[in-house]
C-alpha cells in the first residue's frame, strides 16, 4: 500500500513516514498541497493521503477539495492530520471530502487505529510483498 | 471591552496541553515538571493566532534543550547530532501543535498562522507563561495576546 | 528482601513477569524509576510506605483484583475505541436483529460493559445504536461496571482527552456525538443517559443486574486463575437472557473453562451463548 505525507514540517513528514513505513506502507513525501497535486498528476496514486491542515502555497483543506474535483483520484482515502482541533475545523474538513482525521498530537498507536477503521492496514502479505 | 489572557485560559490548562503534547511527540514517559520560574533565554518558535483573539503562542527552549528535544521527537540515536535545520523545524511543529490546541481554547473561529523561529512578537502585559523543566531543562510556553480588533499595523497576512 | 523504600531486582523482576503474562508488555530493565513512580499510588492506598513493601505484599498474598490495578498502572495505554473492531460490528450486522426478531418492539435492549474501563466500550456501544436503531436513546439501557471507582467516574462523567479521542474513533462519529467542553471532549447528554455505571468485583458476589441480551466481559478472565475464570463465566450466564449474547476478548474462550456456552460464528469473530438445558 501507499501513502502520500503532506505536511510543511519535515520533522511530521519524517514522523509520519516511519509511522506508516513500520505498518508496511511505501511513502512518498510532499511540503505542501501543490507538490501534492503534482504527485498525483505524475500517476502516483496512493491508497492513503495524510494532510496537514496550515500550510504554504496550498493547504490541506484545498487540496482535499482539488482531490475530490477529480473522479480518478476517488479510490484516495483521505485523513487529515493537523493541530486544527475545534469542533467546526473538524466538521469542516469532512463536508470539504476528508474521510478521517487525526488530531495533532498523536501517538503512533491512533495510526493503525484509525487505518484499521478504514481497512488500511496491510495484511502480512501484503507487507512481506 | 477586551479580555486579557488569564481571564481565558489557566496555567492549568496550557501545563496539561503541553504534557499531553509531550507524552505523544516526545515521548511516553516523558514529563514535564512545573519550576515556577520564567522563560529561560533561548530558542523560541512561535504561531500566531488570528480572530476574536490576537496573539500568539511562543515556545522557548533553553540551548540545552534544543538538541535533546530534537534526538527525543526525531527519535535519532543519543550520538547524533542534529542538524540546524531540525532543531528549527522540531521547534516550530512543537510551536504549531500547542498553539492549535490553545487555539481550540480560545474564542473563535480563529486562524492559525505558520510557525516561525527567531525573534519571538514582543510580549504584551497580561501574557501567561508556563516555565517548566524537561529533563531537567528549562522551558516556557508562553501564551500572549487579547481579545481585541487586529492591529491594522500587523504584516501577517491571513490565510 | 525486607521492606527497603527502593524495589530491589527481584522485585522489579517480579513485576516484569506480572505485566508480561497479563498483558503481553514487555517492561525494560531501566524502567525501575517508571515502576516506581506508577506503583506508588497504589502502596499508598494500602497505607504503605513504600513500592518495595507494596510488592512483597502482594507477593505473599496473591490477589488478582490488586494484579490488575498493578497492570493497569503500567500499560497506560489509551484504550481504543472500537477496540478489536468485530464485536462492534457484530452489534450491529446480526446481534441486534436477531434480537429485534425476537423481542416485542420497542422491548427494552440491556447491554452490560464488564469492565468498562474508562467507557470507551460502553459509549462505543452506545453511538452504534444511537445511529442504527430508532428510540435508541430510550430504549437501550447500558450498564456499565468496574473494579475501580476511579474508572466508573470517569465513565460517568463521560469525558475524553484529545489523545483518547484520537485513538479509534470515527470522526464523523466524534463530530455527531461530542462537543469540546475545554481541554477534552465530552459525550451527548443522550448518550450519557442511556448508561449507568458502578463499581463492581466480578470476583464477589454479584448484585441483581439484567437480565442482558447482550454482555462484553473482554480481557478480564485473562487475569483469573482457572476456577474464578468458570465461577465468573457461570454469574454472568445467570444475569443473561437465554438468548443472549456473550462477547469475549481475542485471546479469550469458555473452551476448556465452561462448557455451558456454545461458540457461533459472529460477524468476522465469535460470540458465546448460554446452551440450551445447560
Amino acid at each position: 500500500m501507499r501513502a502520500l505525507v503532506i505536511d510543511d514540517s519535515r520533522a511530521m513528514r519524517r514522523i509520519v513516514s516511519s509511522i506508516l513505513e513500520g505498518l508496511g506502507y511505501e511513502t512518498r513525501p510532499a511540503g505542501h498541497g501543490r507538490e501534492a497535486l503534482d504527485v498525483l498528476e505524475e500517476g502516483w496514486v496512493p491508497d492513503l493521503a495524510c494532510i496537514d491542515w496550515n500550510m504554504p502555497v496550498m493547504d490541506g483543506l484545498q487540496f482535499v477539495s482539488a482531490v475530490r474535483a477529480n473522479p480518478s483520484w476517488r479510490s484516495v482515502t483521505l485523513m487529515m492530520v493537523t493541530t486544527e482541533s475545534e469542533h467546526g475545523q473538524i466538521v469542516r474538513a469532512l463536508a470539504a471530502g476528508a474521510h478521517e482525521y487525526v488530531i495533532k498530537p498523536f501517538t503512533p498507536d491512533a495510526f493503525a487505529d484509525k487505518l484499521s477503521l478504514l481497512g488500511l492496514l496491510p495484511t502480512a502479505s501484503e507487507v512481506s510483498a | 471591552m477586551t479580555a486579557t489572557i488569564a481571564e481565558l485560559i489557566t496555567v492549568e490548562t496550557v501545563t496539561d496541553v503541553a504534557g499531553e503534547v509531550w507524552s505523544a511527540m516526545v515521548g511516553a514517559d516523558e514529563v514535564l515538571v512545573p519550576d515556577g520560574g520564567s522563560a529561560p533565554a533561548g530558542t523560541s518558535a512561535w504561531v500566531t493566532v488570528t480572530g476574536p483573539w490576537n496573539g500568539a503562542v511562543v515556545l522557548t527552549c533553553s540551548p540545552s534543550a534544543t538538541d535533546d528535544l530534537t534526538r527525543a521527537v526525531l527519535q535519532l540515536r543519543p550520538d547524533e547530532e542534529p542538524e540546524a535545520e531540525d532543531v528549527d523545524d522540531v521547534l516550530r511543529e512543537l510551536a504549531n501543535i500547542l498553539g492549535g490546541n490553545v487555539k481550540s481554547l480560545l474564542p473563535g473561529p480563529s486562524v492559525l498562522g505558520l510557525p516561525e523561529t527567531g525573534t519571538p512578537p514582543p510580549a504584551r502585559p497580561g501574557s501567561s507563561t508556563v516555565a517548566v523543566s524537561w529533563r531537567g531543562h528549562p522551558i516556557a510556553i508562553t501564551v500572549q495576546g487579547a481579545t481585541e480588533a487586529p492591529e491594522l499595523t500587523t504584516t501577517e497576512v491571513p490565510l | 528482601m525486607t521492606a527497603a523504600t527502593a524495589l530491589g531486582p527481584a522485585g522489579f523482576d517480579w513485576v516484569c513477569q506480572l505485566v508480561r503474562r497479563e498483558s503481553a508488555i514487555v517492561l525494560a530493565p531501566g524502567k525501575e524509576y517508571l515502576v516506581e513512580a506508577r506503583l506508588l499510588p497504589l502502596a499508598r492506598q494500602l497505607g504503605l510506605s513504600g513500592v518495595a513493601e507494596f510488592v512483597d505484599r502482594v507477593r505473599s498474598r496473591p490477589d488478582p483484583a490488586v494484579n490488575r490495578k498493578i497492570v493497569e498502572a503500567l500499560t497506560t495505554n489509551e484504550t481504543s475505541w472500537f477496540r478489536d473492531g468485530d464485536p462492534f460490528t457484530a452489534l450491529t450486522s446480526t446481534v441486534v436483529p436477531a434480537l429485534q426478531a425476537a423481542r416485542r418492539p420497542g422491548e427494552e435492549l440491556r447491554i452490560w460493559s464488564a469492565a468498562c474501563s474508562s467507557g470507551q466500550e460502553a459509549y462505543t456501544v452506545a453511538m452504534l445504536l444511537a445511529d442504527s436503531l430508532p428510540n435508541a436513546t430510550s430504549r437501550v439501557k447500558i450498564t456499565a461496571t468496574d473494579l475501580s471507582r476511579d474508572m466508573v467516574a470517569r465513565t460517568r462523567a463521560g469525558r475524553f482527552s484529545q489523545l483518547e479521542v484520537n485513538r479509534g474513533l470515527p470522526a464523523s462519529m466524534l463530530v455527531r456525538h461530542f462537543t469540546r467542553s475545554g481541554a477534552e471532549w465530552e459525550v451527548a447528554p443522550a448518550l450519557r443517559q442511556m448508561v449507568t455505571a458502578s463499581e463492581l468485583n466480578l470476583a464477589a458476589p454479584l448484585p441483581r443486574l439484567g437480565p442482558f441480551d447482550v454482555v462484553y466481559l473482554r480481557n478480564v478472565l485473562i487475569y483469573f486463575d482457572p476456577p474464578t475464570k468458570r465461577t465468573v463465566l457461570q454469574k454472568v450466564r445467570q444475569l443473561m437472557r437465554p438468548d443472549g449474547w456473550l462477547f469475549l476478548g481475542a485471546a479469550e474462550t469458555t473452551l476448556g473453562v465452561d462448557d455451558t456456552w456454545e461458540r457461533v460464528p459472529c460477524g468476522r469473530g465469535s460470540a458465546y451463548r448460554p446452551m440450551r438445558g445447560k
